[in-house]
């Protein structure tokens, strides 16, 4: 007997657009950004967004072990997206599943475009994922944090990468759907662009869409991206202005 | 040619991928033009424009190394005729021991290391991935003895060295210190009393929290001044 049981809202969103938390079709959840929480690793972010909390932490480039992943002319890039076992409403068998496992891929080519791997020949970059709280859209709220951690690691980079996903409830076409709708919903669909060319280097769909409902969905992912990369770029430079603030109060 | 447009402010904080000038620039360090023309930083760190090039000065990162580059080593492992080091960096440096045939004099008793002596060494080749050649045939290179080993991010070692020496010179004055700094972060100290090794170690955590803001020096002076008077 299952302790806790999942209750299938009555209605996904109203005729009016209205869904399950209240928000309208094109809203997004509240979103946190924070840069170098994590004091050992060579560059880190936490990102909270509606009910999740992930914690990205990226080490190297570093040495490689085993020897033999060793690649000459480029740098290894390692990634591994985990789910705490308290992150879910049941509690998760600990440690690496069918589904982590293809995030940890998916991640891992979302962000591996962005990043001079030929700057740092032999070397490779460990990028962490830890999922503490989940709450639907985990592997584009990673992508997020994760492509904070690597700039904050001071590793070349073409740019940032910025994540959000797309849904379809019904007929409407949604932003950043809630776990509900992830649940229930028609459709979902992640993506992540390499910005600032908005090149997509993730795109998953789950669930059917047609080509106009598909065209929407993409723009209105397009336009929450661009949202998101803004939140980025403060994020990064916030710790900076900071204590230029406090150096500056005090003299 | 188009026309040359800057588009960030010298010395503000960038991130990667955000454009900084678009013409007739060359490129510095830390920064890639783009298929459009775009100079674009590479890394998170403080733009840099002198009259015709573009740069970044990174905020953070590991040690890449440069040939002639003094570092700060540590003998991590000894086996048969090298020794290798570790310099806080991707790539693990490697000190052929010489024999045979040595046409010039070598001082051997230079290379009678064990396994954790702190060395001073330059780096005399690499190749960009995996041969790290280092050397510590040259006067004052070699096993550092006593004192003590700090750190700071190797992204701010500049910065604790400063125009002209200028920041390693205060700290060098204030705290009494014999101070070597190498290109990979590592500074070896050999203070007076603990009192200015301790002084040391917070005025280089306050170069590196503080190296975006203007005026370092003067503060780090202060600082110390203040650190050091009771």
């Amino acid at each position: 007997m299952p302790l806790y049981v999942e209750k299938k809202p009555e209605v996904l969103i109203t005729e009016d657009g209205v869904r399950t938390d209240g928000r309208k079709p094109y809203e997004m959840r509240p979103v946190r950004m924070t840069v170098g929480i994590l004091d050992k690793a060579d560059g880190s972010a936490f990102i909270e967004w509606g009910g999740n909390k992930i914690l990205a932490a990226v080490f190297g480039p570093r040495e490689v072990h085993p020897k033999h992943l060793v690649l000459p002319d480029k740098a290894l890039v390692r990634t591994r997206y985990n789910m705490a076992p308290f992150s879910t409403p049941e509690r998760k068998r600990p440690g690496p599943d069918r589904r982590s496992v293809e995030l940890s891929k998916v991640i891992r080519e979302a962000l591996k475009p962005a990043i001079f791997v030929e700057n740092y020949p032999g070397s490779v970059i460990d990028i962490f994922i830890e999922v503490l709280r989940s709450d639907a859209g985990t592997r584009v709220a990673g992508v997020n944090a994760a492509s904070l951690a690597l700039a904050n690691a001071g590793i070349a980079m073409r740019g940032l990468v910025a994540a959000c996903a797309v849904g379809r409830v019904g007929d409407f076409v949604v932003c950043d759907p809630n776990h509900d709708e992830d649940m229930w919903g028609d459709a979902d669909m992640p993506m992540a662009m390499l910005m600032e060319d908005e090149e997509i280097t993730l795109l998953q769909t789950d669930g059917p869409m047609t080509e106009e409902q598909f065209r929407e969905a993409l723009k209105l992912g397009r336009n929450a991206i661009r949202f998101l990369y803004e939140m980025q770029k403060e994020a990064l430079k916030r710790p900076y202005q900071v204590v230029e603030r406090s150096v500056r109060g005090v003299v | 040619m188009s026309e040359s447009v800057v588009l960030v402010k010298n010395r503000e904080v960038v991130i990667p991928g955000q454009a900084l000038a678009k013409g007739r620039f060359k490129l510095g360090r830390d920064v890639y033009r783009d298929d459009s023309g775009f100079i674009r930083a590479k890394k998170l760190g403080l733009a840099d424009i002198k009259e015709d090039t573009v740069s970044v000065v990174p905020l953070s990162g590991v040690y890449i190394p440069k040939e002639g580059d003094i570092v700060i080593g540590i003998v991590s492992r000894i086996s048969g005729s090298t020794i290798i080091v570790d310099i806080r960096s991707p790539y693990q440096g490697v000190i052929p021991i010489p024999r045979g045939r040595a046409t010039e004099r070598v001082d051997m008793r230079k290379y009678n290391l064990k396994l954790g002596d702190v060395i001073l060494a330059k780096v005399k080749a690499f190749d960009g991935s995996s041969s790290l050649l280092l050397t510590i045939d040259m006067e004052g290179l070699g096993k550092l003895e006593g004192g003590y080993i700090l750190e700071v991010e190797p992204a701010k070692v500049p910065r604790v060295i400063g125009k002209r020496q200028s920041m390693l010179t205060i700290l060098k004055e204030k705290t009494k210190s014999d101070i070597i700094v190498g290109n990979n972060g590592r500074i070896w100290v050999r203070s007076p009393s603990l009192k200015e090794l301790l002084a040391l170690e917070k005025a280089l955590r306050k170069i590196e929290t503080e190296s975006h803001v203007s005026g370092l020096s003067d503060r780090v002076s202060s600082f110390l001044t203040q650190e050091l008077s009771d």
